[in-house]
């Protein structure tokens, strides 16, 4: 038996957005438990949208998340719309889709890139980022900005989609999906991806149930749930696609689903922009008075997962309480799971599996002797321990 | 699920259900005894499957208003087990031994609303650091925000 020792990753560390602090007690390599510590950056959101009107409350909450800052005005729309009982117009439902859509690719290129960085596979982390580009550009033209898209109202959304910005983002996801189909090979096909992610950070379909878990790291068990097709909202019920389910639990599966679901968000896409065409419609909102008095519960699914809003209304004009869960809220609690059994050098991937927010760009995990509290390793060896895995594993595929 | 069936179905195995309501397309609110919760919960949870979702908890007038939302995803239906315990005595038996994934919100309602979980395997703080003051509730009615 080794000495006990703690590995704190955090409170700023590149995998998460919002700074999070995990302590991973290890005997030698193996992790043996994680603890999980926050508040650091506690905004108090809910607080604050008690103080705004129902409509601002939508540029409150796209600022929860930067990277699905369209998940919560989604989820937030369909929680409000729901107390009126308010139908939005057809075309507001295709370009709510849309935008929708577009943030799902984005996030999920942004996941494989980053997850390829941490495994030393730097091809594909600058691969999924150019490839991402085009995307981006495309909300700039539509929504007028790369990020926080401020596309929904109340009632609608609050800008149309032309048929010649139509056209152009159909040339867009033209010319993107055979390089999706490039990048999709060098994750499926490469034999070091397999042998660095299959079978490490296995989560069962009984440890997703237990912890709520949802989105690909639900879906990558096994668990067959999406609330665009279970509670389908916008225009998801009036378009063809798959729900996209991986039975291995692994890393490995999390990365599939992912990659095949940008697939299904291209097709829902397309779809969507053949019925704006059709449509003629120039309706994109409808006007809502007042919110009566009531309770609205409305859900999305983000890139990660079910986004989850509860909106009680006194009759006033802000809500009397606003309740927001997030993905990452069920799934985080899944590393006690995922990453107790394996290595220190899987904790990286494994924590990042689930896609957590990424923002920070710190990283500040250092390793201490549990007895002497000697610092041995910092957060540029730790992952470089990751890479030399990846290194080693190459050798041995004789790659 | 058949929403009917299901709600014929609960009202005989639970007889103290107070209520029963849709308060919308496809959310259902359940009107429930403290007492009953662990009860209900652990036949939502474990018997019929459901997916936990979240626990919201809110100062209302009739007292501390705790609502825990099940997901039927076979369905599309959320439903919600709604306690309300006074505001005198805020405590409540925890859900953590039934369902793990609640021990986080438990701990923020603590942070948020200081209603003790009674049996919570680990009553600590949340998202509040060390150096907020005790007793100081920011989601109660009565907090007083200080004006800067």
């Amino acid at each position: 038996m080794g000495k006990k020792k703690i590995v704190p990753l955090g409170p700023y560390h590149p995998l998460l957005e919002e700074p999070e602090f995990f302590k991973l007690y290890c005997d030698g390599e193996i992790v043996k438990d994680i603890v999980w510590e926050t508040g650091y950056n506690h905004r108090g959101i809910e607080k604050i949208c008690q103080t705004k009107t129902f409509e601002q409350v939508f540029y409150v909450v796209e600022r929860i998340c930067g990277i699905c800052s369209t998940s919560h005005p989604f989820a937030y729309a369909n929680a409000v719309e729901s107390i009126p009982g308010v139908e939005i117009p057809l075309r507001a439902k295709y370009i709510r889709s849309i935008v929708g859509e577009l943030e799902r690719i984005h996030s999920h290129l942004l996941w494989v890139g980053l997850a390829g960085h941490f495994l030393g596979y730097n091809t594909v982390f600058m691969w999924a980022w150019k490839y991402r580009e085009p995307i981006l550009d495309m909300f700039e033209i539509i929504t007028g900005n790369r990020n926080s898209y401020a596309m929904f109202t109340i009632g609608g959304v609050r800008r149309d989609i032309s048929d010649e910005k139509a056209n152009q983002l159909k040339k867009v996801l033209e010319d993107f999906l055979p390089k999706l189909d490039l990048l999709v090979g060098a994750v499926m096909d490469d034999p070091v991806l397999h042998a660095r992610l299959k079978n490490v950070g296995t989560l069962t379909a009984e440890d997703i149930h237990d912890f709520g878990a949802v989105g690909p790291t639900a879906r990558a068990s096994g668990v067959d749930i999406d609330i665009r097709r279970d509670d389908p909202y916008a225009a998801y019920d009036l378009v063809d696609w798959n729900v996209i389910i991986a039975q291995a639990g692994d890393v490995f599966a999390k990365a599939e689903v992912r990659l095949l679901e940008m697939y299904e968000s291209a097709k829902i896409i397309q779809q969507c922009i053949e019925a704006l065409k059709k449509d003629n419609n120039d309706e994109i909102k409808v006007k809502v008075k007042d919110i009566p008095p009531g309770t609205g519960i409305g859900r999305a699914e983000a890139p990660r997962g079910e986004v989850f809003h509860y909106v009680k209304s006194d009759g006033g004009n802000s809500p009397v309480r606003h309740k927001i869960r997030a993905p990452s809220y069920t799934c985080i609690p899944t590393f006690r799971r995922s990453c107790v059994g394996g290595t220190i050098s899987d904790a990286a991937i494994c924590t990042a599996a689930v896609d957590p927010c990424y923002c920070c760009t710190e990283r500040m995990a250092q390793v201490y002797d549990h007895s002497t509290g000697k610092k041995i390793m910092n957060a540029a060896e730790l992952i470089k321990l990751s890479q030399a895995k990846t290194r080693e594993l190459r050798k041995k595929v004789k790659l | 699920m058949d929403i009917e069936k299901f709600n014929e179905d609960i009202k005989a195995k639970f007889p103290s259900i107070k209520t029963i309501e849709v308060i919308n397309i496809k959310r259902l609110m359940i009107y429930i005894p403290r007492e009953l919760l662990l009860k209900i919960a652990d036949h939502l949870f474990n018997e019929l499957g459901m997916r936990y979702i979240i626990v919201t908890a809110m100062d209302s007038k009739e007292g501390f208003e705790i609502i825990y939302h099940f997901s039927d995803d076979s369905s599309g239906w959320i439903i919600n087990l709604n306690v309300i315990i006074p505001r005198e005595k805020p405590e409540i038996e925890s859900l953590t031994p039934v369902i793990y994934g609640v021990e986080w919100i438990e701990r923020e309602i603590m942070d948020i609303l200081g209603i003790k979980f009674l049996d919570h395997p680990k009553p600590e703080r949340f998202i509040f650091a060390e150096s907020w003051p005790e007793c100081e509730y920011p989601y109660r009615r009565d907090y007083k925000q200080e004006k800067e």
